[in-house]
């Protein structure tokens, strides 16, 4: 393996680079310059071979004389040979496997034995805009590389990196088939708005929300990085406050093409709680504590004998099955990678669906020993069908209530009430409670208004909610990257990058004429559609340098990007129809288009610089100028240093047996995010405003204040980190610890509503989290033919609102009808729940009809008197928990024996708290009947639970996250097949799932109100549940 | 291979070079403020806003005014709304901040306009635009200050650092500055416009109600006299038509809506009515219905809901889609200012025998089909008579809880309704609290009102 200079040295005109104003363009020119010192001496040839830990021989290790070009690769048998002098140091290196280096003195013949470097210190870790060997790392990194990830069985690949990065919290907040999950890398930093990180593949930056990750196929992901710290982010400018995940994706190899077949199947389902009691168990529950007797409601619910399992009707399980296909090789000069993939994830809810198709191309090509260029290319399609209301609305119905009508049931149906409305009830059609009010339990039969009543709500059944509902989302993307790679020196290289996303998103949602209490005048049908374009243009100069002890590694770049958005919806409603669920003219009540456009153009550049393979650093630097910020501050400057010291290459410590690897780090830099930012809220805009005056005049109004200082939120932070690897790595570890303050939030921040207006976009606020990262990785056992490892995460994340711009206290709530507080105060966490600490219960003889509804419970609860002063009142309100965990971990197994590998893993969060609602649902709280009745005496001191901590529950939570056991079949049976691997397993997801005590219901995880607005953060009313999957799966390669 | 080398740098170069212009980009679907208002069009624009504006004012108004009296109540006794029939309205109530937050935007757009108005050089429609905005602004004012009493009064466009402005004026000077913008409006506006749109007519009946309020009784006398005989408007034959013919001859001012339209419908129809027996808002109160007169049946065929006999059926929606009801609201209209004209005639005192005030209490009574007072000067229109036909004639358009005020007897007849339930009611439920969400950002300005 040698390298030759280029035969001509390539001028670089000036002008061609006038737009990289960068430090780096003098010492360029001058070191691109520089020959190779070429010195005669005495050569003579050196031989050996190199093998492995255990003797077996290293085919394809490399050998390199340092300080010049010269190196060879070992043979088959693990030989070598290479032309070296006295004096020379030879590295000897092999991927995974630590480097060994030797001095040629008198002898011609050195064999290695190469230990595995179980730190793997060598691994490339991507970063922005390049990549580093993770030894000189001095950011906060970390790379999940994709050995299994695509064998777990979920249909987005964001759901199978839970538990796999310490930092990141991944929270299935609304796991229905398909649905994105929360992610947050070390806390919530805004205010406004959510803190999605940035997502980046293959180097483009496809934006914060976590779209994209929907589409994408987990077998076309090689590797996944997560940038953490401000320094390591910084380089993405204003968008990198909130961390980013790397995405790079399998590129092409040189070589045969390989076939791969890569398949799973699951069945999910919903664990089976107590929460919902049956009809038989709440009628002895009565006759226990109701003298034997049963109230006048039960005995007609008795006598009626329905029994409907509404938890199992509502979440049905479902199947997930994914099939992946991919061709893989290449030439010496042009690689590719093709694949396809499709995906169908029936959801756990009744309608709830996902589906997948997936194209992808990955080519590589060599014009000439200079130039490379290649393309990414991958369309996809995905269609989702969301279940249409709330969990707590699917499980609130009474369980007497049957699903239809039928033969027996329909003799109780009222065909008086409301004015005959079912009169003409039919066997099949749904039945709903207030069909079967107002009967005659003497007469047995329907009265005309002097029966028993057994509604508890004039709503629709909730099957026919879901079935008469549909609501889909479409999504058509195109991302698409290309590159050219030209050479200019050895050290040098321009690199073009052409590339971006286009996105089509539809979303459907039709409710039928039965969906509704309300009949045809609920009926709706909505549909809308957005489309994003979005361009990038990059150019970058890199160069990578080798003198002796110094190492330098620079890029400077330009780049810019472009959105165009377009948004159209359609609105009809008003069906007396059930056939037809597009949209007729007659029946459009409204419509709209608008169009955006955002542009940013950024300036890049960063050195890194090693002396000694022992003292590293980093600097960084980006402009980025953005069409959203206002015209004070129209770039952002985002600078970052950070520096690492590798204690273990020092003398002392250098041929330590214990200590394998040790380096400190720190880090600090200034980061941005802007995508709370509207692409014209700087600007003080007009409207149009439609009115019903005579001619429907539109008039035009202003809709917001300007602000011509807009700008990015900032994120200041602080890194320091310590790794630590022993025993060659078998052990290895790392702790960091960080100080993020998020400074100039933009906040809507409320302004007087005299001004005519109720908010004011501005940058003011700060937010603070410290915390702290914990992995340690053990290879326990690792023989050939059995290997055991355990690696283990703890993240700690404190969330403190340090500035509120003088709105501190303020309290928010999510819903008007069910008003319970937030606070966001100054000390505290962005959001707390607040509200009264419940003392205890109102006794059943206060109650009105304590046994009715079925599983019912009084809305009022009596409460503390916290300050003592005799009255119930908002001052005995207090700080009543936060929705943000205090620590989050995982634990994952890998054990291989023989041709069978098992792998496990559990993961958690303890602490965080949820304000659940659907509480209120199980426990039908709301009716009267469970009023307090007159003679209760004490009305001013108890207030509703949906005020008090009874509905704020603990939502830590231990599960077996997943689990998957293997079998490769043996090479000589597979073989006979012309199979490259065939492998078997069986996996599963969630099989244990521990919840705390006292939470109530079916996710702790889950929030799925106000999910945007950060202030009512963690309100739970019906998220889809936590579900378990037990799939089986194979993967074949040929 | 080299031209493709140059290629590439110089147009990477091009485009560092090009790309920074491209960070100023126009909005595509609405307008930058810096250079509108600048002719007679954008300025009618703004005029129109005004209206938009209006629009939201009725949407929950009923729940301060008819919920929040002996008139309705809710069905579910649910969050925010059970506060208002239980006289227990928190500073945190989302009914009233919004109620605030519209009035004060209708308010501004009005201010935007009056700042606005040089650029208009035809005289007719200068001075029509400044009626129209003063007309609204004062409406808005005086929603406020019925709702919420000493209220700031805003008569200029300002920002959020104007604090000056933040804080509250006494009743007294909110009203005179109402009184003025309604009496230049009644010159400036012509009789007639589109429908919907302010007129002098409009003008002059709101600031009659506004003199009421003040116990300027000899002014909105004057007001109304000529009002009532300038034969602009007249009743409807037929109580009904007043809401289902709409644009009638008996509406003075009208906030209009359009069925089945997204943007341009409203839904206090619902929850006025159908909404009622379900979710239940504006839903009738025992003792609404136990007083109502047997025989008035063609008012009490349009107070009830035809489906269910508790629930309003007042602005029962013509639309298809049942939250996207185009019924207009009525703000002003003609049995309005004929009571309003025996009030001011009455002039405060317990009853009246002046024929004139009898004549305007008759009409109102003819058209209902119902017994009326000799006009020979033998019988005697008390106060009792005349708020007993405000409360039927105009129930559910939100005269209630005003009236009871302007009355004197809110604190009396509200008291004992609220023993009725074993509400706690007191004289400060009389005025809403502010909303505490506006106190908070009031940099100290704004101040309770006493008992929240």
């Amino acid at each position: 393996m040698t390298m030759k200079l280029p035969k001509k040295t390539i001028f670089i005109k000036p002008w061609c680079l006038m737009g990289f104003l960068l430090l780096l363009c003098n010492p360029l020119a001058s070191w691109a310059k520089t020959d190779p010192i070429i010195v005669d001496q005495v050569v003579k040839t050196i031989s050996g071979t190199i093998s492995d830990e255990n003797g077996e021989p290293l085919a394809g290790a490399t050998v390199i004389v340092r300080g010049t070009a010269k190196g060879t690769l070992s043979n088959n048998e693990g030989g070598y040979s290479i032309e070296a002098e006295a004096g020379d140091v030879l590295f000897f290196s092999y991927v995974g496997y630590t480097q060994v280096e030797r001095t040629v003195g008198d002898q011609s013949k050195i064999d290695v034995a190469l230990e595995p470097d179980y730190a793997q210190l060598d691994e490339v870790v991507v970063v922005g805009y390049g990549k580093q060997k993770k030894s000189h790392l001095t950011g906060s990194i970390s790379k999940v590389t994709n050995e299994s990830l695509d064998q777990i069985p979920m249909s987005r690949m964001d759901d199978a990196l839970v538990g796999q990065v310490a930092g990141v919290n991944i929270q299935s907040t609304n796991p229905a088939a398909g649905e994105a999950p929360v992610i947050r890398v070390r806390g919530q930093g805004s205010i406004s708005f959510d803190s999605n990180p940035l997502i980046v593949v293959d180097g483009i930056a496809v934006g914060t929300d976590a779209d994209f990750l929907s589409s994408l196929d987990m077998n076309d992901v090689e590797s996944i990085e997560v940038l953490k710290d401000a320094a390591s982010s910084a380089i993405y400018g204003s968008r990198g406050a909130n961390g980013i995940i790397m995405i790079t994706t399998k590129q092409g190899r040189e070589g045969p093409t390989q076939f791969s077949y890569n398949a799973f199947v699951g069945v999910k389902s919903v664990p089976q709680n107590d929460y919902l009691t049956t009809v038989d168990d709440w009628l002895q529950y009565t006759r226990d504590n109701n003298n034997g007797e049963l109230t006048e409601r039960l005995q007609y619910i008795e006598q009626l004998g329905t029994y409907t399992d509404w938890q199992d009707v509502m979440m049905d399980g479902g199947m997930i099955q994914s099939h992946s296909v991919s061709a893989r090789g290449g030439t010496k000069s042009t690689s590719f990678r093709a694949a396809m993939s499709y995906l169908n994830d029936e959801g756990v809810l009744l309608t709830d669906n996902f589906e997948k198709i997936n194209f992808r191309l990955n080519l590589d090509t060599k014009v000439s020993e200079r130039i490379k260029f290649g393309v990414v290319l991958n369309p996809s399609h995905t269609e989702q069908r969301r279940f249409p209301i709330g969990i707590h609305d699917a499980v609130r119905q009474n369980p007497w209530l049957p699903l239809y009508l039928d033969e027996n049931n329909i003799q109780y149906v009222n065909r008086f009430r409301e004015n005959g409305r079912w009169a003409g009830a039919q066997i099949g059609d749904y039945a709903m409670e207030r069909m079967f009010d107002d009967y005659d339990l003497a007469a047995a039969m329907p009265s005309e208004g002097s029966g028993t009543d057994i509604s508890g709500t004039s709503n629709q059944s909730a099957l026919a909610k879901v079935l008469e509902r549909d609501r889909r989302k479409f999504q058509t993307k195109i991302f698409a990257n290309s590159y050219l790679n030209i050479n200019l020196t050895d050290d040098l290289f321009f690199r073009q990058t052409v590339g971006g996303d286009f996105r089509y998103t539809r979303n459907t949602r039709w409710a039928g004429i039965e969906a509704s209490r309300n009949g045809p005048a609920d009926s709706e049908s909505i549909l809308d559609n957005a489309i994003q374009f979005h361009t990038v243009y990059e150019s970058t100069l890199n160069f990578n340098k080798t003198m002796g002890e110094h190492e330098l590694n620079a890029v400077a770049g330009f780049a810019y990007e472009q959105w165009n958005r377009n948004y159209s919806e359609l609105e009809a409603a008003g069906y007396d129809f059930d056939n037809i669920q597009t949209i007729p003219a007659a029946n459009l009540v409204g419509g709209e288009s608008s169009a955006a456009q955002e542009g940013l153009v950024s300036y890049l550049s960063r050195i890194n610089y090693v002396y000694g393979n022992r003292y590293l650093l980093s600097i960084s630097a980006r402009w980025d100028g953005s069409s959203k910020f206002g015209p004070d501050n129209k770039f952002g400057f985002f600078p970052a240093v950070s520096a690492g010291w590798r204690v273990s290459q020092e003398k002392f410590l250098r041929d330590n047996e214990v200590i394998y690897d040790l380096k400190l780090r720190g880090s600090y830099g200034i980061t941005g995010s802007n995508s709370g930012i509207g692409e014209y809220d700087h600007i003080g805009l007009i409207s149009p405003v439609g009115t019903a005056l005579g001619g429907n005049a539109t008039g035009f109004n202003a809709v917001n204040i300007s602000n011509s200082a807009l700008r990015w939120e900032k994120l200041v932070e602080t890194n320091v980190g310590i790794d630590l690897a022993l025993f060659q790595g078998r052990i290895a570890t790392s702790f960091d610890y960080y100080i993020r303050t998020s400074e100039d939030l933009l906040l809507d921040l409320p302004i007087p509503s005299v001004t005519g207006f109720q908010t004011a976009l501005v940058n003011k606020g700060t937010v603070e989290n410290r915390g702290f990262e914990f992995e340690l990785t053990s290879r326990n056992v690792a023989s050939d033919n059995f290997s055991w490892s355990t690696s283990f995460l703890l993240t700690h994340n404190k969330n403190t609102l340090v500035d509120f711009a003088g709105a501190s206290g303020l309290i928010s709530v999510v819903d008007s009808k069910r008003p319970a507080e937030w606070i966001a105060q100054e000390g505290y966490p962005i959001s707390s729940f607040y509200g009264y600490v419940v003392k205890e219960d109102i006794p059943l003889e206060y109650i009105r009809d304590p046994f009715f509804p079925i599983n019912g419970q009084s809305q009022d609860i009596y409460v503390r008197d916290l300050n003592g002063d005799g009255i119930i009142d908002t001052d005995d309100r207090t700080f009543l928990g936060s929705p943000y965990p205090d620590f989050i971990w995982s634990v994952n197994n890998i054990l291989k024996f023989g041709n069978f590998d098992f792998s496990f893993m559990f993961q958690g969060s303890q602490g965080a708290e949820v304000r659940n609602i659907s509480s209120q649902y199980i426990k039908q709280e709301f009716s009267s009947n469970q009023d307090y009745n007159a003679e209760f005496p004490d009305g001013d001191l108890v207030v509703q639970r949906i005020f008090t901590n009874d509905d704020i529950q603990d939502a830590s939570y231990i599960s077996l996250r997943n689990l998957n056991f293997g079998y490769t079949l043996p090479r000589v049976a597979v073989e006979k097949l012309r199979i490259k691997k065939l492998r078997v397993y069986l996996g599963a997801q969630n099989l244990l799932y521990i919840m705390s005590e006292g939470y109530e219901g079916w996710n702790p995880e889950g929030i799925d109100q106000g999910l945007g607005n950060p202030l009512t953060y963690g309100y739970q009313r019906g998220p889809a549940p936590i579900f378990r999957t037990l799939s089986a799966g194979v993967n074949l390669s040929f | 291979m080299q031209k493709l080398i140059y290629l590439s740098l110089l147009s990477s170069a091009l485009l560092v070079i090009g790309c920074t212009e491209r960070l100023d980009l126009a909005p595509l679907s609405a307008i930058g403020e810096n250079g509108f208002y600048k002719n007679v069009t954008e300025v009618e624009g703004a005029v129109i806003a005004i209206y938009d504006g209006l629009q939201d004012v009725p949407q929950r108004e009923f729940a301060l005014t008819e919920m929040r009296s002996d008139n309705t109540r809710t069905r579910s006794s649910e969050g925010d709304w059970a506060q208002f029939e239980s006289f227990d309205v928190e500073p945190t109530n989302t009914a009233i901040a919004a109620y605030w937050s519209a009035n004060y935007n209708v308010i501004f757009r009005a201010n935007r306009v009056l700042e606005n108005l040089e650029v208009v050089n035809s005289t007719t429609l200068k001075s029509q635009f400044e009626g129209e905005a003063r007309f609204t602004r004062a409406l808005a004012h005086f929603n406020l200050v019925q709702a919420f009493g000493d209220v700031p009064l805003v008569d200029q466009v300002i920002i959020q650092t104007d604090s000056s402005y933040f804080d509250r004026d006494p009743v007294a000077t909110v009203l005179s500055t109402i009184a003025a913008d309604l009496s230049a409006a009644r010159t400036l506006l012509p009789a007639t416009l589109d429908y919907g749109r302010a007129t002098s007519g409009a003008a002059s009946a709101l600031l009659a109600k506004v003199m009421l309020t003040q116990g300027d009784y000899a002014g909105a006398e004057g007001v109304l006299n000529e009002l009532t005989t300038s034969g602009a408007y007249a009743l409807e034959a037929s109580y009904r038509d007043v809401f289902y013919n709409e644009g009638n001859g008996e509406v003075i001012f009208a906030i209009p809506y359009l069925d089945d339209d997204a943007n341009e419908s409203q839904d206090f129809s619902f929850e006025m009515t159908a909404g009622g027996a379900i979710s239940g808002l504006n839903y009738m109160t025992d003792e609404f219905l136990a007083a109502m007169d047997p025989l008035d049946s063609m008012r009490n065929d349009v107070l009830l809901s035809p489906a269910h006999p508790a629930e309003g059926g007042k602005f029962l929606t013509q639309s298809a889609d049942a939250r996207l009801c185009g019924n207009d609201w009525i703000v002003l209209r003609y049995a309005d200012v004929l009571l309003l004209q025996a009030e001011a005639i009455m002039a405060g005192a317990p009853s009246t025998q002046d024929l004139d005030a009898i004549a305007a209490y008759n009409e109102v009574r003819e058209r209902a089909n119902l017994s009326t007072l000799a006009v020979d000067g033998s019988e005697t229109l008390t106060r009792e008579m005349l708020l007993f036909e405000r409360r039927y004639e105009l129930a559910f358009e939100n005269h209630r809880f005003n009236d009871l005020l302007r009355f004197g007897v809110a604190e009396s007849v509200l008291s004992e309704f609220a023993a009725n339930y074993s509400f706690p009611f007191t004289a400060t439920d009389l005025l809403l609290p502010i909303p505490q969400g506006e106190i908070n950002v009031s940099q100290g300005k704004l101040s309770q009102n006493p008992g929240y």
